[in-house]
């Protein structure tokens, strides 16, 4: 449903990612894995319309989407959420999800009634409700991280993308984030996520992608994946790519 | 609701004025200055307010206003469609500008928009024949003063109503969020170049109504006077000592900002601009919210017991 082909990115003489073919199927929790300054989060920012690829093309549903604006993509249905939160930090945490409630995928709800409905609907998912009319700015970590979540979820996407996620919680928040994953899931969303926690990702996911060094090197199930040599070679550093 | 009719109560007022003092002449002039800049005001806080985008070359639109209605009524156009044709021919210029200068963000705006009103000051300072160059155009007959007032009230009305709509309306949401985070606004689904274009386009045709206004009243219009420099400042001036990005926060600077000015104009010539500087450092400084912000601290200090308890997320 969501697919790339040939993504390229480079930044001067640097690649950062390297011909990478990526399917998504519809309904998958996705985990895009690799180490660090392999190049996920690039990857991420091409799938998600964030930045422009130096060659190659995402499609979604059939539809090129990789010269639109993510305004565009996220209103033919795939919405991305931020590693570095970024909350509208002087509006209420139901006003930062009304403005996904109010903007995302067509039909909109007309009305600021309506779009607050919509809005709490995302905050009860994401187990913000009762902190829907504190200022966003007093959340913490955790809570930014799930508003991130509801404001996406609030846009009714088809696929969301998850850049790291979990990075900064500790064991409890992180529990609770997976639950919420896995409730988004259910509700027919197709997710990408890109993580570091590979504990996290092997119970979490139902297909894997590594990358190395800006190369996919590695595609399957996650007990497949994480036993691949190349993948043990590059995560524990004797990596023969180099 | 206090609020509201608070603001009714303000308005009948203001209606009920030259009818009570018909011969207060300085008073009725005053109060039009106020209406014509809170209506200027309240205009250029739709993109610099509410959007974030802080404009320093509106004057071109205001400009465009004066200029349009002094050269239709010089070739015998219907003062109505002259002040509409005000609006629609600021609010175009706006779309043709816009569209470049929203391809960037933050100060690199900000500097285009300086370029852009100075670039429209020396086309009308340069293009004689249609605008009569340095020496300005001049428009006959003394229109009394009621007339003009409540034109000025009606606009400035206008467009506190408008920016009011705009602010509880999804347009209001989407300039919200381009002012916090425009990327963040765009992952959301909010097309930032389409917000802030339809902000400037309303911002503009407020203008440029606000410029007939001014060349109905005083009947001399140079390039200059209408697009100076130091009227886009004080364009940026008025909503800072007000409040900015809020309703009532660009009158309130304006009514400020004109009683200054008349003093200023009236003791000590030419000493406005030091005087506004020092007032924007200081506001600045010491409260970035302006006048609205100073009082909201006030009246939260006075009842502490509404506090936001702040607990774990």
């Amino acid at each position: 449903m969501l697919s790339g082909r040939g993504l390229t990115k480079r930044f001067g003489g640097l690649v950062a990612v390297r011909e990478v073919d990526i399917d998504i199927p519809r309904g998958e929790i996705f985990g895009l894995i690799g180490p660090n300054g392999a190049g996920k989060s690039t990857l991420f920012r091409l799938i998600a319309g964030i930045m422009p690829p130096s060659a190659g093309e995402v499609r979604f549903d059939g539809k090129p989407i990789t010269k639109q604006s993510p305004s565009a993509i996220c209103i033919a249905g795939v919405v991305a959420t931020h590693q570095i939160v970024k909350p509208f930090r002087a509006m209420s945490v139901v006003e930062n999800v009304m403005i996904g409630a109010f903007f995302g995928r067509r039909p909109q709800p007309r009305g600021r009634k309506n779009a607050r409905a919509v809005a709490l609907e995302a905050l009860r998912a994401c187990d913000l409700a009762e902190r829907a009319d504190s200022p966003a700015k007093e959340l913490n970590l955790s809570g930014q991280k799930r508003l991130e979540i509801a404001r996406a979820l609030a846009t009714d996407p088809e696929v969301i993308l998850l850049d790291e996620v979990l990075a900064g919680l500790n064991p409890t928040e992180t529990d609770r984030t997976l639950d919420l994953i896995r409730a988004i899931r259910e509700r027919g969303v197709t997710i990408v996520m890109v993580e570091h926690n590979l504990r996290a990702v092997r119970g979490l996911c139902s297909r894997l992608a590594v990358l190395v060094e800006g190369r996919k090197i590695a595609e399957g199930n996650p007990d497949e994946v994480l036993a691949d040599q190349r993948v043990i070679d590059a995560y524990l550093g004797t990596a023969t790519h180099a | 609701m206090a609020k509201a009719i608070a603001t009714a109560v303000v308005l009948l007022v203001l209606i009920v004025v030259p009818f009570a003092a018909p011969n207060a002449e300085y008073a009725l002039d005053v109060l039009f200055l106020i209406f014509l800049y809170g209506a200027m005001s309240s205009g250029w806080n739709l993109v610099g307010g509410f959007a974030g985008q802080v404009s320093f070359g509106h004057a071109a639109f205001l400009g465009i206003g004066a200029y349009t209605t002094a050269i239709g009524l010089k070739a015998g156009m219907p003062l109505v469609v002259a002040i509409v044709l005000s609006g629609v021919l600021a609010a175009l210029y706006s779309l043709l500008i816009g569209l470049p200068c929203f391809r960037l963000r933050g100060p690199y705006f900000s500097i285009a928009t300086i370029g852009i009103g100075e670039a429209t000051r020396l086309i009308a300072l340069n293009w004689t024949s249609l605008t009569g160059g340095a020496s300005g155009l001049t428009l006959g007959g003394a229109p009394p003063i009621v007339p003009q007032y409540f034109g000025a009230l009606a606009l400035c009305a206008a467009a506190v109503g408008a920016s009011y709509w705009i602010k509880i309306s999804r347009l209001g949401y989407a300039l919200a969020a381009v002012r916090a985070d425009t990327d963040a606004a765009e992952t959301l689904g909010v097309n930032t170049t389409i917000a802030k274009t339809q902000a400037l386009v309303i911002s503009a045709f407020i203008l440029g109504l606000a410029g007939s206004v001014y060349a109905q009243h005083y009947l001399f219009i140079s390039p200059d006077s209408v697009f100076g420099f130091s009227t886009s400042i004080s364009l940026v001036i008025m909503p800072i000592i007000g409040g900015v990005g809020t309703i009532a926060g660009p009158v309130i600077g304006a009514v400020i900002y004109t009683f200054i000015r008349e003093q200023l104009e009236a003791n000590f010539q030419n000493l406005d601009l030091l005087a506004f500087g020092l007032l924007l450092i200081a506001i600045v400084l010491f409260e970035p919210k302006g006048l609205l912000g100073a009082f909201d601290r006030f009246v939260r200090r006075r009842r502490p017991a509404a506090a936001p308890g702040a607990s774990g997320g």
